[in-house]
């Protein structure tokens, strides 16, 4: 009962971080239409960008700063140098997929050949470790899962309250439709890889902290935990990601209290294929 | 945020390739460089020894731990005149740590390098798929697999320095002893090579009389093990018994330091745990001092005295800084079994070559037995250029490098004993103590 609660308290955290990658990634593929595939990738890039900073003697809330920073314009940049001329050539949306993998293993190489092939850790502390029936958190952790409970408030109050979230909704809704209703798309997909970008940028720093030690090649598997908590949330869909985000992280940690360990993804996607057998455009996603 | 939902297929297609990636970086990580060539050949006729190990991917380590030595050893042995007027050179080619990936990788290298006359690495992660492969091509190769299919499968190109995985084991368990733990917890990474040493080592932490707290298996590609760090703590064990490299070890330790109110459980680690970035990535993830005391690891006898040891920290420390991928304090590669012992093995071929004048595998295999074991009156030498001085003066030898004296089997191989290391908080490792052969034999079976 004990491990069980405490993996309770662990899934808390991994899907609070899940949260934060799954919605930047949903937002990016609903708005943009580009599955990317590199965003794991630029994720890492963003994490060891944190490191840099760390290692050069500020806080890794600081490199934080940097790799938001960084990854936004990163991810701009790849959208302009590589999936915008792409799609304006009319490339499908199939072989789009295959050039974001091209662009993940072109990242994550890149990184590896700067970063070496081993395992590095911020230099930071965890903080006190905090017990409450049966959970076990440290302040590091606490603090993660207020960020991305910040992080999921702002997304809603984007969409919900603010003019570019309206505009966002209505070009990914339909992208033509919003052109000739004088939404600037164009401005919109461009803002929105900033802000994806963004995101991805924290999501890969507050990964490395949790990890404690990773290497250019660490999101690779998460990667795939992040399209399924999106697709279980429904593909396009932000509240859908969140609770995606939700249901893969605890169940991972939780299963792991009872079976195998390293079974603990497999009952993730055993959940996953269920959910798509049953209702294949995810909880949230429209009834086909 | 969209009434309509994105293409079904669409979603397909990327969670697929996405599987496919994540499947094929489980085992690999990011792809390394494969074929580049480093070392001290000179243009013309120079002969390649390729290091076939993980240069990326969990055990990303390994690779240029090996290729440390095969600098250390190309150089001197050039210094010293070369083989039979060949230079020597190396090359590395990256397996991942994937038995899938490592076939390609061994296929690419015998088709695109004409000048092959050696091979070294051949780790627990490649060696079932690529030993055949090597042996096929009549390639001899020194292995630093301690799988126990090769103390029974005979391969005559195949040739080992390291003792079965097995033996590892017991050594682990005789730590446990000395230090008077009763309670042991496993965590083994779920590659090839860490498996390997799950069931001796119940059997033995059995014949011990040590209780088995808990077996977790760490998923390498996972990127938290807190339930499974809460599940060691809570199962109470005076230490753990440990093999996952990467950076699944050192997320491990961090994650019990955290859940254990800052205080670390003792680890016992195994040989490959002897290696600079490994020191590197712990170190980083609990605090140098914490790693340095709560750590331990078996590992082969090796010198760290006398002419061999000498020429051999010469030899190796000469190539700090010019190694690709090595990182960390590069003293460390001086205890490091693959350093030590790959450069013997180096050391072995390159005489045995010069005694059988040829550089043909077949011709000049059986004479790294002879070198190796010696026969009565043979004069010892300790280093290549002493070696080959010897041989060129027409002195039949034996040589006995920092590994010390070797004895193979009918199956090429020659096992040494144990030792126990344990680290200084600024990566130096120190010899604490030895495990004698009858320690292990009393847990064996």
């Amino acid at each position: 009962m004990a491990l069980f609660l405490a993996s309770v308290g662990f899934g808390l955290v991994t899907a609070s971080v899940l949260a934060i990658a799954a919605v930047g990634f949903t937002l990016q593929f609903g708005v943009t239409d580009v599955l990317n595939l590199a965003y794991g990738a630029i994720m890492i890039a963003g994490a060891f960008v944190a490191y840099l900073v760390n290692q050069a003697g500020a806080s890794v809330w600081v490199g934080l700063a940097a790799a938001v920073a960084v990854c936004s314009a990163g991810s701009v940049l790849v959208n302009s140098g590589v999936y915008a001329p792409f799609q304006r050539r009319g490339t499908s949306p199939i072989t789009m997929v295959i050039v974001s993998l091209g662009m993940t293993l072109i990242i994550e190489f890149g990184v590896a050949a700067i970063a070496g092939g081993t395992s590095v850790s911020y230099r930071m502390s965890q903080g006190r470790t905090f017990h409450a029936g049966g959970l076990i958190l440290t302040t590091v952790q606490l603090v993660v899962i207020a960020i991305s409970l910040v992080v999921m408030a702002g997304v809603h109050a984007l969409l919900r309250y603010t003019r570019l979230g309206k505009a966002m909704r209505a070009t990914a809704a339909n992208k033509t439709l919003a052109r000739n209703c004088g939404i600037r798309t164009g401005r919109v997909i461009t803002v929105t890889w900033a802000l994806t970008g963004a995101l991805c940028g924290l999501a890969g720093v507050v990964f490395a902290i949790d990890s404690g030690s990773f290497n250019a090649t660490s999101t690779d598997i998460f990667l795939v935990l992040i399209l399924a908590a999106v697709f279980l949330g429904g593909p396009g869909q932000a509240y859908g990601a969140m609770l995606g985000a939700a249901v893969i992280g605890m169940a991972t940690e939780v299963s792991a209290a009872f079976i195998p360990a390293d079974y603990k993804y497999v009952v993730a996607f055993v959940a996953l294929l269920v959910m798509l057998g049953v209702r294949p455009t995810g909880l949230l996603g429209a009834r086909a | 945020m969209k009434s309509t939902t994105k293409s079904p297929t669409l979603a397909a297609i990327g969670l697929a390739a996405a599987a496919a990636l994540a499947l094929a970086a489980c085992a690999s990580g990011s792809s390394g460089s494969s074929g580049s060539t480093g070392g001290t050949g000179a243009t013309g006729s120079t002969l390649t020894i390729a290091d076939v190990a993980p240069f990326s991917g969990p055990d990303a380590a390994l690779g240029p731990t090996y290729l440390a030595s095969c600098y250390g050893a190309t150089t001197a042995i050039n210094n010293a005149g070369g083989v039979l007027g060949h230079k020597l050179t190396c090359k590395s080619v990256d397996t991942r740590g994937d038995p899938a990936d490592a076939v390609p990788a061994v296929n690419q290298m015998f088709a695109t390098t004409s000048s092959l006359a050696l091979v070294i690495g051949c780790t627990s992660d490649e060696a079932a798929s690529v030993v055949p492969i090597i042996n096929g091509h009549k390639m001899a190769m020194f292995c630093m697999t301690g799988q126990s299919e090769f103390d029974h499968v005979h391969f005559p190109y195949f040739y080992r320095l390291v003792p079965p995985d097995l033996e590892e084991s017991y050594a682990m368990v005789a730590i446990a002893q000395e230090l008077h733990y009763s309670r042991i917890a496993l965590a083994f990474g779920n590659d090839i090579g860490s498996q390997t040493f799950i069931q001796p080592a119940i059997a033995a932490l059995k014949k011990a009389g040590i209780a088995l707290t808990t077996n977790q298996t760490l998923d390498l590609s996972a990127t938290t093990f807190r339930t499974e760090a809460e599940a060691i703590i809570q199962s109470h064990p005076d230490a753990i018994m440990t093999e996952a490299l990467g950076s699944a070890d050192p997320t491990l330790f961090a994650e019990i330091k955290q859940l254990n109110g800052g205080k670390m459980i003792p680890i016992i680690g195994t040989s490959a745990a002897i290696s600079p970035p490994f020191f590197k990535a712990s170190a980083a993830a609990v605090g140098a001092s914490t790693f340095a005391t709560d750590f331990r690891a078996d590992n082969l006898v090796t010198e760290t005295g006398g002419p061999a040891y000498q020429a051999f920290s010469k030899a190796l420390l000469a190539e700090q800084g010019k190694v690709p991928g090595a990182t960390g304090n590069f003293t460390t590669y001086l205890s490091a079994p693959g350093g030590v012992h790959l450069y013997d093995g180096i050391n072995l071929a390159a005489l045995a070559m010069i005694m059988s004048k040829s550089t043909s595998p077949g011709a000049y295999g059986p004479d790294i037995i002879k070198i190796g074991d010696g026969v009565p009156g043979a004069t010892v030498v300790y280093s290549f250029a002493q070696g080959a001085a010897a041989l060129k003066a027409g002195k039949a030898i034996r040589y006995e490098g920092p590994g010390g004296p070797t004895s193979f089997d009918g199956f090429h191989d020659s096992t040494g004993i144990f030792q126990v290391d344990t680290y200084s908080s600024s990566g130096t490792v120190n010899v604490v103590g030895n495990l004698t052969a009858a320690q292990l034999r009393a847990l064996s079976g």
